[in-house]
């Protein structure tokens, strides 16, 4: 990987998946490389790729020959950090509470977000951030064999699957009661400046908060600590939503007709409705019947693939069929 | 759950997987409990239960009706805070870097040590742990089964495995670094006194330094610093005693002072990965080092502690 200070003239490209909830990207992966930029304060230009949902290899950085990739060197951060782009932890990884609270984020806090986008909302929230896009029987089922990954991942099975989601939680919990009491008054963690900790919890708040439904446990757990609401409000205020910068336009358009932001900023209350019930019984019909249709689907797939294999000469690879030939990697 | 408060005056006892490795228990999630009990002066006995590899259950104190299991509650440890039996954890709640130092451990640490049981080690120690009482055929389908079930829990795939190695590693590596920098010369990590996170760390640091048989060279090394260590040191407490039975195999990997012996490393077709792997697992090793030193000051206070160290390796009491 080449030196990436030579190439900071030449324009830095994020390339990350789509904007959802009234977020600039709608994945939870992608979310902390974008805020780390802009606490950076380099200047980028974001681009959209929603072709590939399993894509281990998106957000990437690049910026003329030189690119980082997700899944390489422990991610695009600690790219940038390496590579000498951006160093905003400079100091701090000496400091065993820094460590600490970070693999504290990214360990319990990030199970937590996981279990409530693909099992704790029924999934509808992931559907709509990696799956939207696809044909529905296909997006289906590329949902379903991305929850059951999800479900080994956070080790529940039908077992454990309550006691999983009470300890997820419990975690979560203690979490924000240990971070709300680091932060107190302060504007960031650690030093009174931002590092890639800010951006990978801010990054967890603004999609506890807007991604999640009203009645989701994770969001109202988070909501019991004003000061981190605060936060989360005030630092995408600052740094998201701010459009007088100068120094850098990130080209997204808060695309608020195709998803509908969950709340303002200071609108944000819990509603203690009861979680929705999972009726598995339901959601198996349901998708018995929709896999015949998938089926069907499949089929006309095939022949519209032959038909354009036959008529076009470029390998060009193409998202419409879904010969679970995407590897989850 | 009855108030188990009423019940200590009856026996208690912990229900875990037999000792391996030279460890009361050889199991990593049984350990802990085991050094919590000791860690609060409780008196117990300690009951072996190898029928049931994949138990969920195991491990789990009993004392007349009282029962505390391992898959309740969010453990044996919490149960027992809860219930009022032993809580060595009292005002650290509130305490943030409690907490996230406890949630390194629980989360880096413990990936790491199970990458190193079941996946860095070919599996051969978590068969030792779990199924070595098991007629072979039973015992190698369900280890097989059991593996499955881990490399999903740490995300590893045939096309991600070298990268979730090194980024494994390397978060323990970091891991190790910050712990040693919060210890520094203290006897315990928090309010010098032993807390549940001492007793996660210290068994995590144990299998570390007795289970693994890529740290037989630390072990040799760790024993040219013990010894000056315990020179340097003005307690005379009884250290332990550590032999270092280093003949037996062949170091996999070792720090960048020793000549490594790279020919007789076991064949992985990745040279990349490898080469990342050798880079990550000498840093890896110099941070062990690091633990080899933490537990030796751990232990050389803590005098209720009566484990034993007889680093064969090979050899388990029953």
């Amino acid at each position: 990987m080449e030196d990436g200070c030579e190439r900071i003239e030449e324009q830095l490209t994020l390339v990350a998946r789509k904007p959802s909830f009234g977020l600039p990207t709608g994945c939870p992966v992608c979310l902390p490389v974008y805020i780390y930029l802009r606490f950076a304060n380099l200047p980028f230009s974001l681009r959209t790729n929603s072709n590939f949902p399993d894509s281990d290899q998106i957000p990437y950085v690049e910026s003329g020959t030189y690119v980082a990739f997700n899944n390489e060197k422990g991610g695009v951060i600690e790219s940038l950090i390496e590579d000498g782009l951006a160093d905003l932890d400079y100091d701090l990884l000496a400091v065993p509470e820094w460590l600490s609270t970070k693999a504290m984020i990214s360990s319990w806090l990030t199970d937590a977000l996981m279990y409530e986008l693909w099992v704790g909302s029924d999934g509808s929230s992931a559907q709509k951030i990696y799956f939207a896009d696809l044909p529905w029987p296909i997006g289906k089922v590329l949902f379903h064999k991305q929850l059951l990954v999800v479900k080994q991942l956070l080790g529940i099975t039908k077992d454990s699957a309550e006691r999983r989601e009470t300890e997820i939680y419990r975690k979560a919990t203690v979490a924000y009661g240990a971070l709300s009491t680091r932060l107190g008054e302060q504007a960031f963690f650690f030093e009174n400046r931002p590092t890639s900790l800010d951006a990978m919890f801010l990054s967890h708040t603004l999609f506890v908060l807007q991604a999640l439904p009203d009645s989701s446990t994770l969001r109202g757990k988070l909501l019991e600590h004003s000061n981190l609401v605060q936060y989360a409000e005030r630092l995408k205020t600052e740094f998201i939503e701010a459009s007088s910068s100068s120094s850098s336009v990130p080209l997204f358009h808060s695309d608020t007709s195709s998803s509908t932001p969950r709340k303002g900023p200071s609108s944000w209350s819990s509603k203690p409705k009861s979680k929705p019930k999972r009726e598995k019984t339901q959601e198996e019909k349901t998708f018995r019947r929709r896999a015949k249709y998938f089926l069907v689907t499949q089929l006309v797939a095939v022949l519209v693939f032959l038909s354009l294999l036959s008529g076009s000469d470029d390998t060009e690879v193409e998202f419409d069929d879904d010969d679970d030939g995407m590897d989850y990697d | 759950m009855e108030d188990g408060s009423d019940r200590v005056e009856e026996q208690l006892t912990l229900v875990a997987r037999k000792p391996c490795f030279g460890l009361p228990t050889g199991c990593p999630v049984c350990l802990p409990v085991y050094i919590y009990l000791r860690f609060a002066n409780l008196p117990f006995s300690l009951s072996i239960k190898s029928n049931f590899p994949d138990s969920d259950l195991i491990p789990y104190v009993e004392s007349g009706a009282y029962v505390a299991y391992n898959n309740e509650k969010g453990g044996v440890i919490e149960s027992l805070i809860e219930d009022g039996l032993a809580d060595l954890d009292y005002e650290l709640l509130a305490v943030a870097e409690w907490l996230s130092t406890k949630a390194m451990i629980s989360s880096w640490l413990m990936d790491a040590l199970m990458y190193e049981l079941w996946v860095g080690s070919d599996g051969s120690l978590a068969q030792k742990i779990y199924y070595s009482d098991l007629p072979w055929p039973i015992g190698k389908v369900l280890f097989l089964k059991q593996f499955l079930v881990v490399k999903q829990l740490l995300g590893i795939t045939k096309d991600n495995a070298a990268r979730r190695e090194t980024e494994i590693y390397g978060k323990a590596t970091m891991a190790y670094g910050a712990l040693s920098a919060r210890l520094g010369k203290q006897a315990f990590f928090f309010e010098n006194r032993p807390t549940s996170l001492d007793a996660v760390f210290l068994s995590h640091a144990l299998f570390v330094l007795q289970a693994l048989p890529s740290t037989l060279n630390l072990v040799r090394f760790a024993e040219r610093l013990k010894t000056e260590f315990i020179e340097a040191s003005s307690s005379s407490s009884s250290g332990p005693q550590l032999h270092s039975d280093a003949s037996s195999s062949t170091p996999k990997k070792g720090p960048s002072s020793w000549s490594s012996k790279s020919q007789n490393k076991p064949k992985r077709e990745k040279t990349q990965g490898e080469k990342t792997f050798r880079k990550r697992a000498k840093y890896f090793l110099v941070t062990q080092l690091v633990a080899v030193l933490v537990f030796l000051s751990l232990l050389g206070r803590s005098d209720d502690t009566e484990v034993e160290f007889d680093d064969d390796g090979t050899d388990y009491t029953d």
